[in-house]
């Protein structure tokens, strides 16, 4: 009998020390604290894309154009106004890769053009075979730009935080400056730590 | 008489090496502008430390490699200390707050002073802002708003005034008017002009083409441990005992006769009162003279004292400090005259043992300087060389600092952060 008892307290001492890997869903990981979370991306990706797809500017859009896609610019990053460093490109790129797959909206991706330009100056020497080479001038130039600012308010005292967080994103059209669509999401979270560490 | 001289002995030469003594080496490194040597120490010290003491020299590190231009591995570690500092504020460990109580004071996890706090925020800006990344440096700057309004701002007049960090200030205010948000920058110069009216700047012009030069100035203070320590025992009816007294090596020797109030039997008691003192460190430099592309601009003006602010805040503290070392005296004295009985010796030895190696708790963010001196000057756009000369009282340049080039954009703010050391020890 004793030996069962040691036997289980050892067997439950080694399974204790073991390590182990877990997959957590990042659409619900819960948030621990009142910052940001990487659920925080997917909400606001989430209420945005609702409010694209309900707006009504891109069917019109494609109703006046014949079907054509408008083609929109990513802003460098989201304007952070916040007390955190949160990876603000992140939110602006969720959106994009959802709009695209939605077949919303084209977009020139602003990162890819150096790069680009290299390969057009590469394939316009002698060293490519000119009649299959990419051809120059033919980028396309955005008429809307995606971007938005993210802000906070926070009360900190004590052990209780409780933070205030408004996404708000806009569509602006470059020749006008008129915006398009806008919308907003409010998240407010508070966290309390306990008294004993 | 031979266990006197063993106490005697014991008290003189035992004692674990406290914060400061261990720091002195990198510390000096880093104020003679010897970055290298001063991280080089503080990573040997940061691997054998313990856990309660692991953020403090993270701090300490970001300091310096902060000073050493390294922004993006100072960034790691002050922000690394900052999320400890924030996770254990206002909680309770009970095995440190037992074992600081009973075995010694540093056994607790540090927390830094709330101005400490703030300060951790404003370096953070300066390294997210000297490394380009202005965006990083808004949110640094957000924090020490919010953090200036939980810890500053909801303080007595009299206590705002000590307590209050222009200098986290100022720069929360210059990164307001690289933004064009002159209302919020004003706030805040209003408040630096408060505290040192030559600080502030005239008017704020979020257009104007400016640099501001930042200096840190002096050591900060730094604690040591003081300690009364002393040995009774009754031999005979008669109570005799010395003491060590601090700054005195000779001990004093009592012989208090028949006194029953306290009664050590023949084992004797060892006792310890260790408490922290704080130590200034004056600077023979009197002025700071900033020279921009060869040009003699001006003297830079007192922005900040941090050793005050310090200062103040310990003297808050100097009354939990001494009563927890009392308690802390008490109970090593209690388990050696009358627990010793009914465990056999244990708690007596050990009741020794604690009390021998007594020392307070002498923890604090060591690499800061004792004051922050600011510059500031219209100019114009374009790259400017800066660098400073530092004028001891009677006018002397005893030393100059490094040459830094900076560029300043049209329209823009530019900064320039003469860390400690950058002019060697001076």
């Amino acid at each position: 009998m004793n030996r069962m008892v040691l036997l289980t307290l050892c067997l439950a001492l080694l399974t204790g020390c073991g390590s182990s890997v877990r997959v957590i869903d990042p659409t619900t990981d819960p948030a621990e604290e009142a910052n940001f979370s990487s659920a925080d991306y997917f909400e606001i990706t989430d209420k945005m894309m609702n409010s694209i797809e309900t707006n009504g500017f891109f069917e019109l859009y494609r109703a006046e154009h014949g079907g054509e896609k408008p083609v929109l610019l990513l802003a460098k990053g989201l304007k952070n106004n916040t007390d955190e460093h949160i990876d603000t490109r992140l939110i602006l790129e969720k959106i994009r890769t959802a709009m695209v797959k939605e077949g919303i909206a084209d977009y020139v991706d602003d990162h890819a053009f150096d790069m680009a330009l290299d390969q057009l100056n590469m394939q316009a020497t002698d060293l490519y075979d000119n009649s299959k080479a990419a051809k120059i001038g033919r980028f396309v130039g955005a008429k809307y730009v995606l971007r938005g600012t993210i802000s906070n308010l926070r009360k900190s005292g004590g052990r209780e935080d409780i933070n205030y967080m408004n996404v708000t994103l806009d569509i602006f059209e470059v020749e006008t400056l008129l915006i398009k669509w806008t919308d907003e999401v409010d998240i407010k979270r508070a966290s309390k730590r306990g008294m004993f560490r | 008489m031979k266990r006197l001289a063993f106490a005697a002995i014991a008290l003189l030469v035992i004692g674990c090496a406290t914060y400061t003594s261990k720091m002195q080496h990198s510390r000096d490194a880093f104020y003679d502008g010897h970055y290298e040597e001063a991280l080089e120490d503080l990573n040997k010290l940061l691997s054998e430390a313990k856990g309660s003491d692991h953020y403090l020299y993270r701090l300490e590190r970001g300091r310096i490699r902060l000073a050493a231009g390294r922004y993006d591995s100072a960034i790691v570690d002050l922000q690394e200390a900052e999320e400890r500092f924030s996770d254990i504020e206002g909680t309770i460990s009970l095995s440190e707050e037992i074992s600081s109580i009973i075995i010694n004071p540093t056994m607790g996890e540090y927390e830094p002073y709330n101005h400490e706090k703030i300060l951790i925020n404003s370096y953070l800006l300066l390294a997210y802002w000297l490394r380009g990344d202005r965006e990083g440096a808004i949110v640094e700057r957000n924090r020490i708003v919010s953090k200036l309004g939980t810890y500053i701002n909801t303080l007595n007049e009299k206590d705002r005034d000590e307590l209050d960090i222009p200098f986290s200030r100022y720069l929360a205010a210059l990164l307001y008017e690289v933004q064009g948000l002159e209302d919020d920058a004003r706030i805040e110069y209003r408040r630096v002009g408060e505290l040192y009216p030559d600080a502030a700047p005239q008017a704020v012009n979020p257009h104007l083409t400016e640099l501001a030069v930042f200096i840190d100035a002096g050591h900060a203070p730094i604690k040591v441990s003081r300690e009364i320590r002393g040995y009774f025992e009754r031999n005979a009816g008669v109570l005799f005992g010395f003491f060590f007294y601090p700054g005195n090596e000779n001990p004093l020797v009592y012989n208090l006769g028949v006194v029953s109030a306290f009664s050590p039997d023949n084992l004797g008691v060892i006792f310890t009162f260790a408490f922290p003192q704080l130590i200034r460190d004056e600077s023979i430099i009197h002025s700071y003279r900033v020279v921009i592309d060869g040009i003699d601009a001006g003297e830079a003006v007192l922005l900040d004292d941090f050793e005050e602010t310090t200062v103040s805040t310990f003297n808050r503290k100097l009354g939990s400090i001494l009563i927890g070392a009392a308690l802390r005296t008490t109970l090593k004295t209690l388990a050696q005259t009358k627990l010793k009985d009914e465990v056999g010796g244990a708690a007596d030895i050990l009741g020794k043992f604690f009390s021998v190696i007594d020392r307070a708790d002498t923890r604090s963010w060591q690499t800061l300087p004792a004051e922050m001196f600011v510059y500031r000057l219209e100019t114009t756009p374009g790259e400017h060389e800066v660098f400073v000369r530092y004028l001891d009282n009677c006018g002397e340049v005893v030393a100059v600092s490094r040459k830094v080039r900076v560029m300043v954009e049209r329209d823009g703010k530019g900064i320039v952060y003469f860390a400690s050391g950058v002019a060697g020890d001076v």
